[in-house]
């Protein structure tokens, strides 16, 4: 019970994003994905919430939780809520159910949890929610090192927000909100193929994205983890860049890179890869550097945080040498562990709708994102020691963001809807 | 012809989507029986051997009334009846016992003064052989130490 209370107080979490609906680019799309993008971008705006509370010396508590959300419905711009022009029929959702169906078994059932949520993001969110704060103390302790003291803090304060809610840290809460953040991020994903592909087939591409998680969160263990809420951030930012041409999707892409940014270490690098691929196929100067600030500023923020108070530990690791006489190593045991004991499928099953499509032009942005994701991902393999053990422990868990950026690549050069707008064709 | 192409990609994407269910149907059921009961932990199917948490998480209800609040705990799996360091089993422990100074292992070390070792151990599984420590509970998953001073 306590966990399903854990749930609903970060579902709830959706009216914190709710403000967001003045960005035409949220609001364009159908409901499913605007309430899914609401629900990531409610999250993002908690978090920021919280932290900048704790930069500031105040406590958070129940009241914290009652006023954000109160003043965020106040600040609804409720008239400008649309109806959904592209209904799903029930059938063409089957697919993806399947999968959620599946996840949520799985994590029901604890075979999906993540050792991590164990050694770090759980203490690390108990910690705070007790000291009502982002716990400096308690991650300047020497001995909690092995907890990277200065890790990015917005899935801790989402945990600490449930807690609040529930009145404690509820473990099965943690690894149960897993297939929401799935559901979550196939349904961004198919309201933004939407537009160009029509409803049908981006809830099948959707499901198909699903499906590829579900089996790597499964083989990864990543339930409880902060990988399947950094792939709902990567997934809104890859979306607005590839399919949105409303108003405001450059702002959306930005928020949902700051989301990436402030999740994990790694989500910084994707924000660097999306935006190259941006500026290199887009060449606007303008458009790169409303998507880049947010992220931007919220991870300066945080290191400038986390450099005050001595905790700097991660972010300081770029600066090393790399160890290039690993490369043969790092290589070697990557391409051993992302055949995900499964004959290369999920990198099969992302790529061969690719051998269908035609419009390669709009392919640019995702692959260039996937070839960059391998190459910031072989850039941290390549700072460790000994790093065989690293790889067999995360690399089917990041190379979930690869993945990910080839099934976007895959929809992107699907055939247009004939419904779609013929703009849609020359757009790279 | 457009019609024969979207049949191609809908038949593609959905035996990818058959064979990825498949496959994950294949791991849950390497993680072993039972399937349609609940698990007593979060970790009770992650692997197909037991977890390196599992018995503290099974443990640490039965002794988490028995060690005041504020005191200093360590938490590890002994090794030849002796202190090492457990990963795993410590840092869980420091998020399961937020009301209680978690150190680490060596600080039960030994080698160490009396007047220097953590209070409270929470041995996993395995007996801790160390003379300044007696017995206050036992189960089989562990049992919670405490110093003699």
């Amino acid at each position: 019970m306590t966990a399903l209370v854990w749930i609903a107080g970060v579902v709830a979490m959706t009216a914190l994003g709710l403000p967001m609906l003045r960005i035409p680019a949220v609001n364009d799309l159908p409901v499913p994905a605007r309430l899914a993008v609401l629900f990531a971008l409610g999250q993002l705006n908690g978090s920021i919430l919280m932290t900048a509370m704790s930069m500031a010396g105040l406590p958070w508590s129940r009241a914290t939780v009652v006023v954000a959300i109160v003043a965020a419905l106040i600040g609804t711009p409720w008239r400008s809520w649309s109806a959904s022009a592209n209904a799903v029929a029930w059938r063409d959702a089957l697919p993806l159910a399947a999968v959620i169906l599946l996840t949520t078994y799985g994590a029901a059932t604890a075979r999906l949890t993540c050792g991590d949520l164990l050694f770090f993001w759980g203490p690390k969110a108990q910690h705070f929610y007790h000291s009502t704060r982002i716990d400096i103390a308690f991650l300047s302790f020497p001995h909690y090192s092995l907890m990277h003291p200065d890790y990015p803090p917005l899935l801790e304060t989402v945990y600490v927000w449930g807690s609040i809610v529930a009145r404690r840290l509820s473990l099965w809460g943690a690894v149960l909100l897993t297939p929401v953040h799935l559901l979550a991020t196939a349904l961004a994903f198919a309201g933004f193929a939407t537009r160009s592909l029509g409803p049908r087939r981006a809830w099948t591409f959707a499901a198909l994205l699903a499906a590829i998680l579900a089996y790597g969160f499964t083989t990864s263990r990543a339930a409880g983890g902060a990988d399947p809420l950094l792939l709902l951030f990567e997934v809104i930012a890859l979306g607005t860049a590839i399919f949105s041409e409303s108003r405001g999707r450059w702002l959306l892409c930005g928020l949902a890179l700051a989301g990436a940014a402030l999740t994990k270490v790694e989500g910084a690098a994707f924000a660097i890869a999306l935006l190259i691929a941006i500026t290199v196929t887009r060449r606007s100067v303008r458009e790169t550097l409303l998507a880049a600030a947010p992220p931007a500023i919220a991870l300066a923020a945080w290191i400038a945080f986390a450099k005050h108070h001595g905790i700097l530990d991660s972010y300081g690791r770029g600066t090393k040498p790399l160890i290039w006489t690993q490369l043969q190593t790092v290589i070697a045991a990557t391409l051993r562990q992302i055949s995900y004991r499964a004959f290369y499928l999920p990198f099969i099953a992302a790529t061969l709708p690719l051998a269908l499509g035609s419009q390669w032009r709009r392919t640019i942005i995702p692959l260039v994102t996937a070839l960059l994701s391998v190459g910031y991902i072989f850039y941290f393999y390549l700072h460790e020691p000994e790093p065989a053990w690293w790889i067999k422990t995360s690399a089917e868990r990041v190379f979930l963001t690869t993945l990910t950026a080839l099934v976007f690549a895959s929809a992107a050069a699907a055939d247009l809807d004939p419904a779609a707008t013929h703009s849609l064709e020359s757009r790279p | 012809m457009r019609m024969t192409k979207s049949r191609s990609e809908s038949l593609v994407i959905l035996g990818s989507i058959a064979a990825l269910c498949a496959f994950t149907i294949a791991r849950y059921v390497e993680r072993h029986a039972p399937y349609f009961s609940a698990p007593e932990t979060i970790v009770d199917h992650v692997d197909k051997r037991t977890h390196d948490n599992r018995d503290l998480l099974v443990l640490l209800p039965k002794i988490e009334p028995l060690i005041p609040r504020n005191v200093e705990v360590t938490c590890f799996r002994p090794l030849a009846g002796q202190q090492q360091f457990d990963g795993p089993n410590y840092l869980a422990a420091v998020g399961l016992l937020p009301h209680r100074s978690v150190l680490p292992p060596f600080t039960a070390a030994a080698d160490l003064p009396v007047d220097q070792l953590v209070e409270y151990v929470i041995a996993i599984r395995e007996p801790f052989a160390h003379p300044a420590y007696r017995v206050v509970a036992s189960y089989p998953e562990g049992t919670l130490y405490r110093v003699n001073r």
